[in-house]
Order: C-alpha cells, then structure tokens, then sequence
C-alpha cells in the first residue's frame, strides 16, 4: 500500500470514530439532561455526516 | 454464566485473553513477568547488536556491519527521508529506535521458548504512542505556535462559518485523541490476534493428539497450519513495525507541514 493511502486510511478511520463518539457522548448527555431517548441517535448521525462531510472536505475536494 | 458452562463441559479448552496474564518468573514483583523481562532483553539485544556492528565501522564493511547498516539505511532513507522530507535528520534516531524495539519485540512472537511477542499487551503499544505523541505535539507547537497550529487543525478554510461549530470540536478529538489511539490499537490488535491463532492451533494439536486414532491425523494438520502460520505471522510483525513507524512518521510530517 502507498504511503499516502496508509496514513488516508487511518486518518478516515479516525475522524468517523471521532463523529460517532464526539457527536453522539453529546446527544446521549443531552439525552440524560433532557430526559429524552432520541438525541444519542440524532447526534451519532449528525457526527457521522459531520466526519463524511470532512473527509470529503480534505480527501476528495482537496485533490 | 460463561464460567458454570466452561466448567461443565469437558473437552478442549480453547485459549483466551486469560492465556496473555502471566505469573511473575521470580519473586512477587509485576516487574518480572514474562512480557518486562522480554522487553528489557529486547533492549539489551538490540543494544549490543548495533553497538557492535558500529564499533568497528570500515569503509569495507563485515557482515555484522552490513547488517546493521541495512536496517539503519532502510529507515532513514526509506521511513525518514521519503516521508518527512528536508528535515528528516534529526528524527531519524527516534524512527530507528521506535522501529528496531517494535520489531525485536513482535518477533519474539515466533521464536522458539520465547513464544510471546510484546507488544500483545496493550500497556507497551500504548506507551510508545504516549512518547510519539508528545513528540509530534511538541515539534508542530515549537515550529507553528500553539496558536496558529491549533487554529490550522480546527478551522480549516472555505467551509460556511456555522458548521465550525459541528467540525472543529470533530478535528480537535481526531488529532489529539483517536489518530494516536488507533496506532496503539492496531498494532495490540495484530499481535493480540496473531498470537491467539497460533495458540488455537498449537494447543487444539495437541488435544487432538490425545483423542481418538482418527483424529491424529487432524491433529497434523493443525500442527502444520501452526507452523505455516507462524511464518505467516512473521510477515505481519515485520509489517506491523514498519506501519507503526511509517504512521509515526507521516504524523511528524504532518506536524512539519504549514497547513494540514
């Protein structure tokens, strides 16, 4: 595998870690707040657009 | 639940996260568990090998010399100068250290009576990325300002001001938090998992050794896959060490680099 595309992958792979994690521990302590049940499903989703849309920024568009 | 079912059933037992926990060797300290004393052999072996191939450094190199040299020349040219770029010298005794460590101690995976690579407890994996991470943290800090490299890695330009809010906090936790743990991660994962397959196959060997006649002949074949595996196994630590390196590497060309 080409240097790049090692050190592409795993910086991928970290930033959808990072969405899921980051976006949905706020919904679910939003949900804990609030007392509700759908913010930790609406927060994993919108971290998990928010990484796409980033990679997207620095992977596809960047090139 | 687990333990009552292990208990009633008789048979093979197959190996597990248990078989990775070891006693110490001597006396009662956590120091001396079979895992420390390979890593300070480690150090001592790698220490002597490049201190004698160096000692008597010739223009016309002996074999020992042309050893160390290969390994040396292949992270430095190969690792340092082809990924870092201009500044690549003063990293390289770094990459080369983080590089000969990993390797001597993922090999001793597969050599025989040592038979446990290190790096399969997450502690040592996690250890090395600790001093990985100061260094890559501290070389961009130094070079760009805390500031300004703060700023390059959270905002990047051209995006709609709103969605800083969603994407910064996203960036910061990427690069200060997942990026260095999936090093530590991968390369435990790929011991870890190496070496419980070639335990499954040693140990399952062995149980069918002891069963019925027809079943002998399983017991070959499962020895066999043990041995086969293990060279395969020796690719993947040889690889692990240099991926590990190479991200390491990357990170620090990441750091060097005027935007992200």
């Amino acid at each position: 595998m080409a240097t790049s595309e090692e050190s592409a992958f795993w910086t991928i792979f970290s930033y959808l870690i990072a969405g899921l994690l980051l976006w949905g521990g706020v919904g679910l302590l939003a949900d804990h707040l609030l007392k509700t049940h759908f913010l930790t499903l609406l927060g994993m989703a919108a971290g998990m657009a928010a990484s796409l849309y980033l990679i997207w920024l620095r992977f596809v568009k960047a090139k | 639940m687990i333990k009552l079912l292990e208990a009633a059933q008789p048979g093979f037992k197959p190996p597990g996260s248990g078989d990775f926990i070891f006693q110490p060797i001597f006396g009662h300290s956590l120091l001396a568990t079979k895992p420390v004393v390979l890593l300070f052999f480690s150090v001592i072996l790698i220490s002597t090998f490049f201190i004698i191939s160096a000692r008597k450094a010739a223009v016309v190199p002996s074999k020992l010399q042309f050893a160390g040299e290969a390994v040396y020349g292949f992270v430095r040219d190969g690792i340092g100068k082809d990924v870092i770029g201009e500044e690549f010298q003063r990293f390289v005794p770094f990459l080369f250290t983080i590089f000969t460590f990993i390797l001597t101690n993922n090999l001793f995976g597969v050599i025989p009576l040592m038979q446990f690579p290190t790096m399969s407890h997450i502690g040592f994996p996690v250890s090395i990325t600790i001093f990985v991470y100061f260094v890559y943290h501290y070389v961009a800090i130094k070079k760009h300002g805390l500031g300004k490299y703060l700023k390059d890695m959270c905002f990047m330009p051209g995006i709609p001001k709103p969605m800083y809010i969603l994407l910064a906090p996203l960036e910061f936790l990427t690069y200060f938090a997942i990026r260095p743990l999936t090093l530590a991660m991968r390369l435990f994962g790929n011991m870890f998992a190496g070496h419980l397959l070639l335990m499954l196959f040693t140990l399952g060997g062995e149980y069918l050794l002891g069963s019925a006649w027809f079943l002998k002949i399983f017991s070959a074949i499962s020895f066999s896959l043990a041995v086969g595996l293990s060279f395969f196994e020796m690719g993947i630590q040889c690889l692990q060490a240099y991926i590990f390196t190479l991200l390491v590497a990357l990170y620090i060309a990441g750091a060097l680099a005027d935007e992200h």
